[in-house]
């Protein structure tokens, strides 16, 4: 009977009700009152009845049910209902001739009763939507107490709760529990939210399992913490070792789901409830990343420390007043000076309390962090600072910028333009010399508001240094659109790239790619004179750390002033011992620079009097000797030439020969004031890269030359490796084509084509492909990485002439340029039959959108993408309309 | 059949109409249906066989719809009997079926 009513349903967005009776005429006479305001499905039994409010049960709002029915009966129909918890909230109306079964009927769960023959139409649609309105209600009032995900009570009901129940048992001894999943977003991660949520009903109905017999309740606070409140002294192991499950579902098999726990027992009933479980939160944060112990209880250690926290929060306000805090500065060098010089400051807070003495920073920094007082704070600081900078000003007529830290709690004040334009003001200091270090980890949380007034400081004349760069969660990518003028690398970063194993290629990729967006790059935590080296050969601008000097108070200070006031005097003075080295930037070689070779990196230092070719030859040392080159002689050129044969790897000897001619090394001279050549030597260990570089004794008429021979080998082979660890960061990892990084780059090239006017003809062709998710949900993600594998393979071979870059998960993106862009039509055209075909035959499809550079109105390449995109989308669309169901 | 024609026959015009949204032919549609309605025989053969849940079944569903209809003349017996049958009434239900089976005749031939 069900069919002959289908004509009936409507897919719009009408409530829906099901009919539930097996006589014709009594489903038509409800369908003619109904059908206008509702969707109805209609059943001709109980069972049928029951099917359809299972299968309907997101949707369904009503059941319009008839008691007397063949197979089963309206009643029995009642009852199944109400005990099968996933339907048991749809409202049920009886409708029945049977008045003495009313009572009946109410008492098995039915919302209402209407008698046979039926009432007038409007007093059953009145019925009807009064009943529907009153289950709704009834739904969102339990939809606030109870968390969507696990259907377990949510926060601020459960606090509720512990305070109703604690009315009534208050002398009933409690324990406050919290439960944390370990590493949870790597779950997420790997295995996607679905399982991730998956995994959290499992826990709830674990907990809730273990902690029921007790009379204990749980809720989840959020994400994956989950608290329970229970009478003292329940087994903790118990609960944690039934909760802890071992989740069994298809190749996933065997990952074990590790909890963590944490217990504040035997409650003290006068905290607030909030503070209960921030106690049991923080025993747990003890055993964070322990396997070996699983459960922190709070305990003495913790009180006291709590209690330490809370008096430093009292004494905040004293420690203001009183002047407790002490700013101290930090010199920061500018390492590509030679030497070092001092380039900068940073301000940094040291608390100094009356009875607790000196108070370590890392302490009560978190702590006002957390509560909110690091704001005032951040001001006192900011104060310090720029009153600082101006007496330093005013007695050593020397302008010392000065960092400051602004916490992330600042970056929402509306104030704080205003504010820190007010401290620049007072202190009648140029906002330039108080510079602003900002976490890197603001800028992705929030970041559009975070850039807004991050832009608006910097039009001010602020400049803002990203702090703690590479903490983890800004891409490289990030750095290029964000408004920053220098990058400050994070102390642990450094120190670990430094410790162990010194691996130090993320180091130099980042600082390579920071060079290369002309992106200054702060070092922070450097410790050793071999960092300082390495960080300054990497191209690092400015280095701080122990090396240099500890924070210290600002009397102390002055001696870094006063010795860059020294060199500065001195490069007046044209001793030019200030040299910019030049390591990144091939600046010319000058005097300073021989200078620094003679005192290190060379190993054969000649003075040649190139008219005569007489020669000296300095510094020749330690293991090099073996080459055996005399300390004087009258002929430099025929000297080199014999021993060229004896010491340079074979390969090399025939190209030195031909180079290190005395018109060659005279014609490049003057041209660019300096010749250069690299090539093998053989040592006993093998053949080592060397470098020579030859310049001009300073002053055009010393017919005098100085040429330098250093051992390069290091640092070509580090070279090499960059390049590599640089390609790596240009390569997608899974499909081998240009990654996002590698697009990022080409886009800006791009765009100074195009702003030079000299761009030609190209065309943009964005891809994605479909239903990744979906494959990767129901195959996994190794067939996930296989679809995308293939479906890069399809658009390589498609475009085989152009750059393919993944710029996202499924997202493609090639750049057509001559035969590819000349053939684009085609192309495009190739791309849909692949489509076409592979999608009936269960394969790859991927959307594609092309648009073409528009000469006279495209200013940059992003214009051209953004079309391509919205072509893109229009194809997915038509694809999803047309043939995208036959993959599902 | 005609609205006149029922309301001549006995039935509740009004009520029945006003059920179906005041649509006459939708009205007359369900009517007519009656007329082919198998539970008749079916309570008939139950009565004959003295399966007295089998006919209660039978009446309680045409009373439903009799009702519904509002189609008084065969309503009014039909309720009769299917309290009689509800209680397993040891009586003689010929006379009842016979004004059952007269009324039917006499709505069949409208």
């Amino acid at each position: 009977m069900l069919e002959s009513h289908q004509r009936f349903h409507s897919a719009n967005g009408k409530r829906q009700i099901l009919i539930a009776d097996d006589e014709l005429i009594n489903r038509e006479l409800l369908r003619a009152v109904l059908q206008d305001t509702y969707e109805l499905h209609f059943a001709t039994n109980g069972q049928e009845a029951l099917d359809a409010m299972r299968k309907h049960r997101e949707t369904l709002s009503l059941v319009l049910l008839d008691l007397l029915m063949p197979v089963m009966s309206g009643m029995e129909l009642l009852r199944a209902a109400r005990a099968d918890a996933t339907i048991a909230q749809i409202p049920v109306i009886v409708i029945s001739g049977d008045i003495d079964s009313e009572i009946e009927c109410l008492q098995a769960g039915a919302m209402d009763f209407i008698p046979k023959p039926y009432p007038k139409p409007g007093v059953i649609l009145a019925r009807v939507l009064r009943t529907i309105e009153l289950s709704e209600d009834r739904d969102i009032i339990s939809s606030t107490e109870r968390d969507e995900l696990t259907g377990l009570y949510n926060r601020e009901y459960f606090y509720r709760y512990v305070e109703q129940f604690d009315l009534y048992h208050r002398d009933a001894p409690m324990d406050a529990l919290v439960v944390d999943v370990n590493h949870f977003h790597m779950i997420n991660e790997r295995f996607g939210t679905s399982y991730g949520d998956l995994v959290l009903r499992q826990i709830a109905e674990a907990l809730l399992t273990a902690v029921q017999p007790a009379e204990g309740f749980v809720c989840r606070r959020e994400a994956d913490t989950f608290l329970i409140y229970c009478p003292h002294g329940v087994d903790y192991d118990g609960i944690l070792a039934n909760a802890s499950i071992r989740l069994t579902n298809g190749d996933r098999q065997g990952n074990r789901i590790w909890l963590r726990m944490g217990v504040y027992a035997n409650v003290d009933k006068m905290l607030d409830v909030e503070r209960r479980f921030d106690r049991a939160k923080r025993a747990a944060d003890t055993v964070q990343g322990s396997f070996a112990r699983r459960i922190g209880i709070y305990d003495d250690t913790m009180h006291e420390r709590e209690l330490y926290s809370e008096q430093l929060i009292e004494n905040f306000d004293s420690a203001i007043n009183e002047h407790q805090f002490s700013v101290f500065f930090q010199p920061k060098f500018d390492v590509q000076s030679e030497p070092p010089i001092l380039a900068s400051a940073e301000a940094l807070v040291r608390w100094f309390h009356p009875t607790m003495g000196m108070i370590n920073p890392g302490v009560f920094i978190p702590l006002f962090e957390e509560n909110g007082l690091v704001q005032r704070l951040d001001l006192y600081v900011w104060r310090a600072a720029a009153a600082q900078i101006r007496e330093w000003k005013e007695r050593f007529g020397i302008s010392i910028a000065v960092s400051v830290n602004v916490s992330r709690i600042d970056m929402y004040d509306p104030y704080l333009v205003e504010t820190l334009q007010e401290v620049v003001r007072d202190n009648d200091i140029d906002p330039s010399e108080l510079v602003l270090e900002i976490t890197e980890s603001a800028y992705t949380q929030d970041s559009q508001q975070i850039i807004e007034t991050v832009n608006r400081l910097r039009d001010l004349g602020f400049r803002v240094e990203m702090d703690d760069f590479g903490t983890g969660y800004s891409s490289l990518n990030m750095i290029s659109s964000l408004p920053i003028d220098a990058l400050k690398l994070d102390m642990q970063f450094v120190r670990s790239a430094f410790s162990g194993t010194q691996d130090t290629r993320m180091l130099e990729v980042i600082i390579d790619i920071a060079d290369y967006l002309s992106v200054p790059v702060i070092a922070e935590g450097v410790e050793t004179e071999a960092q300082m080296l390495t960080l300054r050969e990497m191209g690092c601008d400015v280095v701080q750390g122990f090396f240099f000097s500890r924070p210290v108070p600002p009397e102390e200070f002055e001696r870094f002033i006063l010795e860059r006031k020294a060199v500065e005097a001195r490069v007046r003075e044209g001793d030019g011992n200030d040299a910019r080295r030049g390591t990144h930037k091939q600046t010319a070689v000058t005097y300073g620079r021989i200078v620094q070779a003679l005192a290190a990196d060379y190993f054969g230092i000649y003075y040649v009097d190139i008219q005569t070719g007489a020669y000296a030859e300095y510094g020749a040392h330690h293991k090099y000797r073996s080459l055996g080159i005399d300390t004087t002689g009258t002929d430099f050129f025929a000297d080199t030439k014999r021993n060229i044969e004896r010491v340079v790897y074979p390969d090399d000897i025939e190209m030195l020969q031909a180079t290190l001619t005395k018109d060659n090394i005279e014609d490049s001279l003057n041209r660019t004031g300096v010749f250069t050549v690299t090539y093998r030597i053989m040592f006993e260990d093998g053949p080592s890269y060397v470098h020579l570089k030859a310049t001009r004794m300073v002053g055009g008429n010393d017919k005098h030359i100085v040429i330098g021979v250093s051992n390069v080998d290091e640092q070509i082979r580090r070279e090499q490796e960059r390049a590599r660890a640089i390609r790596l960061a240009n390569q997608d990892a899974l499909t081998g084509v240009k990654s996002k990084l590698a697009y990022s780059q080409d886009e800006r090239k791009l765009d100074r084509a195009i702003a030079a006017g000299g761009q030609g003809p190209f065309a943009v062709v964005v891809f994605d492909v479909n239903d990744l998710k979906y494959v990767n949900d129901t195959q996994g993600h190794a067939a996930g990485d296989q679809y995308l594998k293939d479906a890069c393979t399809i658009i390589c071979q498609t475009f085989k002439h152009s750059p393919v870059y993944r710029i996202g998960g499924d997202e493609f993106v090639a750049i057509l340029r001559g035969t590819d862009y000349a053939a684009r039509e085609q192309l495009m055209a190739q791309l849909d039959v692949n489509n076409r075909t592979d999608v009936h035959g269960g394969g790859v499809s991927i959307a594609g959108g092309i648009a073409e550079f528009q000469k006279d109105t495209d200013q940059r390449l992003a214009a051209v993408f953004k079309r391509a995109d919205t072509a893109m989308y229009e194809n997915k669309r038509r694809l999803k309309g047309t043939s995208g169901s036959s993959i599902r | 059949m005609t609205l006149d024609d029922l309301a001549a026959y006995g039935a509740n015009v009004q009520e029945g109409l006003g059920r179906c949204m005041n649509m006459e032919a939708f009205y007359l549609q369900l009517v007519e249906t009656i007329k082919a309605e198998p539970n008749f025989d079916a309570l008939a053969a139950a009565i004959d066989a003295g399966d007295l849940d089998a006919a209660f079944s039978a009446s309680h569903a045409l009373k439903g719809v009799l009702s519904n209809l509002s189609l008084t003349p065969l309503q009014k017996p039909m309720e009769e009997l299917c309290e009689l049958l509800r209680a397993h009434t040891d009586m003689d239900y010929a006379p009842l079926m016979a004004e059952i089976t007269q009324q039917l005749e006499r709505f069949r031939a409208l």
